[in-house]
């Protein structure tokens, strides 16, 4: 294996994860979610990684966010073991987990308040996030009344507004309408060139991929592999134009096929 | 009759009543029933009317009022951390489970005997008559109610740094509270038959006192006095706990 690099920030060594059933003990089939996978994120990258829903991708954010522990392997972030949640890496789910108590401002703050921040201080950090994202004039609603996209949005806020130095996204978008997606993937590339945060998100969108990613890892379903990795060197701005040129084209068929392949071979396990 | 229109079934009720509360006066008017076995309802608001004035119907009144509040709300205070503890803990609800398994069944009057051999005839007995017939109960709503908590919120909580007693406090009590207020709300209607039951039993005062020394001198009008202001009282302290929920609960509007 390499030997982890000065600019790694998350290294995943020889990971395996399997999920015990727990009906019938008898004739019990265990979920091998994860078989001895190998990556690494390097400090301040747009990691995307594509696969099929159950590949495991889930199951591998948690494990770096330390929700969970890996069955054998392990994770190193900033070359220490990931052994228990940790701040360090903001998750945003793709359910949003907002607090439906409190305000759109208390949602945001409660990353600083669990520092124990000082009021001052965490109301106006809080007030710069929320603008951030566009939200100005919405801190005293509660998530209920706020529409799928805005209510993600106060969930980059909170994330954002914690400081975290990697951010995992696990499928943030997939429940929102095209428009508000392409609105919120614009002011996500937005907030990753301004802060530089190392960035890990999980998609099932190839376009989606390509619009965000510097690197992009295809997952491979049972047992969740990396079955590609492709660096995505398609120029910035990612607009129409370069949407529709040669290259975009030619690595969304790569990616493509790669993710056909994967999802044609999960079929063939589960005719078995 | 259509109903479709709140003011109308309000109307509808009040009319109920009217005709309910005449033809119950007739019914004694008329000498279909004895006054002994049932007083009209005239009877019963003169016999109002005369304890209002000595001052025995507020007091007797006021005095169970306290009983169930002080006893309600200490049993509350203590069981709204302590449940919500043993609901974020699978060990100390393991420890205890057999414990509130044991007193769980027990009805709240089963514990008047042992009160009055602890504590006497006193008001530190009628305050641990409702506090024991509403302890377990009120944990049992309070641990069952942390269970309706999403749980990724806590693990959202948890990645933005939140230690477990932060999660507790700003997580499962936020987030249960509409439950806990809920079955709160169940509590004190048993809080009030705890005392009242205690009261029957061994008193110096209050409603049930009142009730059963009504009783005790063939004043079938003042045992009835009695159990209309027990109603009268619940509904009021109901409609006053409504409005304390709806501060308490901004977010569910
Ligand atoms: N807690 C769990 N218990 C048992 N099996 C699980 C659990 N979580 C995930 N799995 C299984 O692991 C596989 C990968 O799941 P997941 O990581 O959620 O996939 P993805 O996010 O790529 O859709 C699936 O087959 C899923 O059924
Ligand atoms: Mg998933």
């Amino acid at each position: 294996m390499d030997p982890v690099t000065s600019d790694t920030k998350i290294a995943v060594q020889n990971v395996t994860k399997i999920f015990q059933s727990r009906q019938g003990k008898k004739q019990a089939e265990d979920v091998v979610a994860l078989k001895d996978l190998s990556m690494e994120v390097r400090d301040g990258e747009f990691l995307v990684i594509v696969g099929a829903s159950g590949c495991g991708k889930t199951t591998l954010l948690n494990l770096v966010a330390g929700f969970d522990s890996p069955t054998d392997g392990q994770i190193l972030l900033d070359g220490s073991p990931v052994t228990g949640i940790t701040p360090e890496c903001g998750m945003i789910f793709q359910q949003y987990a907002l607090f439906p108590w409190k305000t759109v401002q208390e949602n945001v703050e409660f990353g600083m308040k669990m520092k124990r921040m000082p009021h001052r201080e965490r109301k106006e950090r809080a007030d710069r996030f929320i603008d951030i994202v566009g939200l100005k004039g919405f801190e005293r609603s509660y998530p209920h009344h706020l529409s799928g996209g805005m209510k993600q949005r106060v969930s980059i806020a909170r994330s954002l507004a914690n400081d975290p130095k990697v951010m995992l996204l696990d499928e943030p978008f997939a429940a929102l309408d095209a428009m508000t997606r392409q609105v919120l993937q614009e002011q996500l590339v937005r907030i990753y060139e301004k802060h530089r945060k190392t960035i890990i998100f999980i998609t099932h969108s190839i376009d989606e991929a390509l619009l965000l990613s510097s690197r992009i890892m295809v997952m491979t379903a049972r047992p969740g592999r990396i079955a590609q990795e492709i660096v995505n060197d398609l120029p910035h701005p990612r607009n129409a134009d370069v949407q529709l040129s040669n290259r975009y084209m030619e690595l969304k068929r790569m990616i493509w096929d790669s993710v056909q392949a994967a999802v044609m071979k999960s079929m063939e396990v589960e005719a078995d | 009759m259509e109903i479709n229109t709140p003011s109308k079934s309000l109307a509808v009720s009040i009319a109920s009543l009217v005709i309910f509360i005449t033809v119950w006066e007739l019914v004694c008017r008329l000498g279909f029933i004895e006054p002994l076995f049932l007083p009209a309802p005239s009877q019963i608001l003169s016999r109002a009317v005369k304890m209002i004035e000595n001052g025995q119907l507020i007091s007797h009144t006021l005095s169970s009022t306290r009983r169930v509040m002080v006893g309600f709300m200490v049993s509350s205070l203590v069981a709204i951390p302590f449940g919500i503890f043993l609901g974020s803990s699978r060990f100390f609800m393991a420890v205890f489970d057999p414990i509130i398994s044991l007193l769980r069944p027990l009805p709240s009057m089963s514990w008047i005997p042992l009160s009055l051999l602890w504590l006497g005839i006193s008001e530190t007995q009628k305050y641990s008559i409702v506090f024991m017939g509403s302890f377990a109960p009120s944990l049992l709503y309070i641990i069952e109610a942390t269970k309706s908590i999403d749980p990724l919120l806590i693990r959202a909580a948890r990645n933005l740094g939140a230690s477990k007693l932060d999660v507790m406090r700003e997580v499962i009590l936020p987030g249960s509270l509409p439950q806990i207020i809920a079955g709160l709300k169940v509590m004190l209607g048993i809080a009030w038959t705890c005392i009242i039951s205690a009261e029957l039993v061994a008193a110096r005062e209050g409603l049930g006192f009142m009730i059963m020394n009504g009783k005790e001198y063939f004043q079938t009008d003042t045992v009835l006095l009695g159990m209309v202001m027990i109603s009268i009282t619940v509904m009021v302290i109901d409609v006053v706990f409504r409005k304390f929920e709806r501060r308490l609960l901004p977010w569910t509007r």
